[in-house]
């Protein structure tokens, strides 16, 4: 065999071994590619069934709620507290403070210094940073058809107990106050209904404020959210909902009503810092809640918060 | 043109792949180590995000955030490790089978967790996490790239 043979032969082999490699390797290539599609394939049935229930979907019920004279006993309860029970409660539970803010305007309406809150219905930890709130705050003044309503079922901390600003209102001599719930507990295609519509003031309050540098990066944009007439912001809750879990509302208002219960000394005491605060806005008014033990308790607290 | 002018391919994978299974990883293992950060540190922040869908929180200290009592963001970070190691190019360059099925195996074990992870986000929790998102996304990306990088070639042909 000729040299040019040899080499023929051997240039023929090489280009069949090529070809066969090549086929052998779309083989494997395919499998790959199919593989590949297949995982793909998985996630998007997921999300068509998701997007699917989700159309006639409402999500998981909240927990039943007390009506008729429990709930007016339970909204008496919360709105009524001793101010021996919170004298003698003092600092009780609380650790998490508003944080002073500096060289702002005013946030007022009506003339009286603006407290704006902004939450949601479905939110465990608004739920629990409304019993403090509303504690607080009918020392300086009364609240009207506030309402009672549990956190989402289908959010961590399920079910937590709490009040509802939706469709209340306050009244007081001191200062203003803004309740606002943006979502209700329910789902409605897979979202929580909307439930009260931030004002353009209110709005423009929280895209400021919610934000470095008055709240911590981590707590950005979070709900619950609180501005103290432009004096200190709050976001986040003071206290963790895992202190409500499994109680009724009328157990949370018993526990508020009992100064040794932990439960009562974590509301209580994140009340009195919130009353404290509140007292340096309005300038120490009025004269009995704002001398009060309760209020002394936070004595050396919110001293750079100016009128 | 001769028999010599007839180069066969010996290379085991496409060039690109190493490099490009190795950034993922590191992506993945940035995010995995946040992730468990956050894991153990976080849930100092009582708050709700101001929208109900997309809720870190809920998912990352749910039921699910944990597989016999290993957070899941630990078992993300082991997985990215491992993958790193794994798609380093002196690795991709071997034909030894178990490092080539090894990564392979574990590829797909990964996007089987991501399976049961996005499930559990879409139907169990109904919430979804940004940052748990990027982490499934890389995890399927990497199947990808590691299929079609050990599809590419067979070392007994070489």
């Amino acid at each position: 065999m000729s040299k040019r043979q040899r080499d023929s032969r051997e240039y023929a082999r090489r280009m069949k071994l090529i070809q066969e490699r090549a086929t052998a390797r779309r083989g494997r290539l395919r499998v790959a590619y199919s593989a590949i599609g297949a995982v793909l394939l998985v996630f998007a049935v997921m999300i068509v069934v998701k997007l699917g229930s989700g159309a006639g979907g409402g999500g998981t019920a909240p927990s039943a709620l007390p009506t008729g004279a429990a709930a007016a006993e339970i909204i008496q309860g919360v709105t009524t507290v001793p101010a021996a029970t919170l004298d003698a409660v003092g600092k009780g539970g609380a650790q998490v403070l508003p944080s002073p803010i500096t060289g702002q305007p005013a946030l007022t309406d009506g003339g009286k210094p603006l407290i704006l809150y902004v939450g949601a219905e479905y939110c465990p930890f608004c739920a629990a940073q409304r019993w403090p709130v509303v504690v607080a705050l009918s020392r300086f003044g009364t609240f009207t058809n506030l309402g009672l309503t549990t956190s989402a079922a289908d959010d961590s901390y399920p079910n937590t107990p709490t009040l509802s600003f939706h469709g209340s209102s306050y009244t007081s001599q001191y200062i203003a106050f803004q309740g606002v719930e943006t979502t209700t507990n329910v789902r409605k295609n897979g979202q929580y209904e909307p439930l009260d519509k931030l004002t353009d003031a209110q709005a423009q309050i929280l895209q400021k404020y919610n934000a470095p540098p008055y709240v911590p990066q981590e707590s950005a944009g979070s709900i619950p959210f609180m501005d103290f007439a432009n004096k200190a912001v709050l976001a986040g809750a003071t206290y963790s909902p895992e202190l409500l879990e499994s109680h009724t509302h009328a157990e949370v208002v018993a526990a508020i009503k009992d100064p040794n219960s932990q439960l009562g000394r974590a509301i209580n005491g994140n009340a009195n810092a919130l009353t404290a605060l509140i007292c340096r806005i309005t300038g120490a008014q009025p004269a009995d809640v704002c001398s009060s033990t309760a209020v002394k308790a936070f004595q050396g607290e919110f001293t750079n918060v100016g009128q | 043109m001769s028999a010599s002018d007839v180069e066969l391919d010996r290379s085991l994978v496409q060039p690109w792949v190493p490099l490009t299974s190795l950034v993922l990883s590191v992506l993945g293992l940035g995010v995995s180590v946040y992730l468990t950060i956050e894991h153990f540190t976080a849930s100092t922040t009582l708050a709700c995000p101001e929208t109900g869908a997309l809720n870190c929180l809920k998912v990352t200290t749910s039921e699910q955030s944990a597989v016999l009592g290993i957070p899941v963001a630990v078992l993300g970070l082991v997985y990215f490790v491992v993958m790193l190691v794994a798609s380093l190019p002196i690795l991709w360059r071997s034909g030894h089978p178990a490092i080539r099925y090894g990564r392979l195996a574990m590829a797909a074990i990964g996007v089987l967790f991501v399976f049961y992870l996005v499930f559990s986000e879409l139907f169990t929790l109904e919430a979804i996490c940004l940052w748990c998102t990027a982490v499934h996304v890389l995890a399927v990306a990497l199947f990808a790239l590691t299929a079609i990088g050990t599809a590419y070639a067979d070392p007994s042909d070489l």
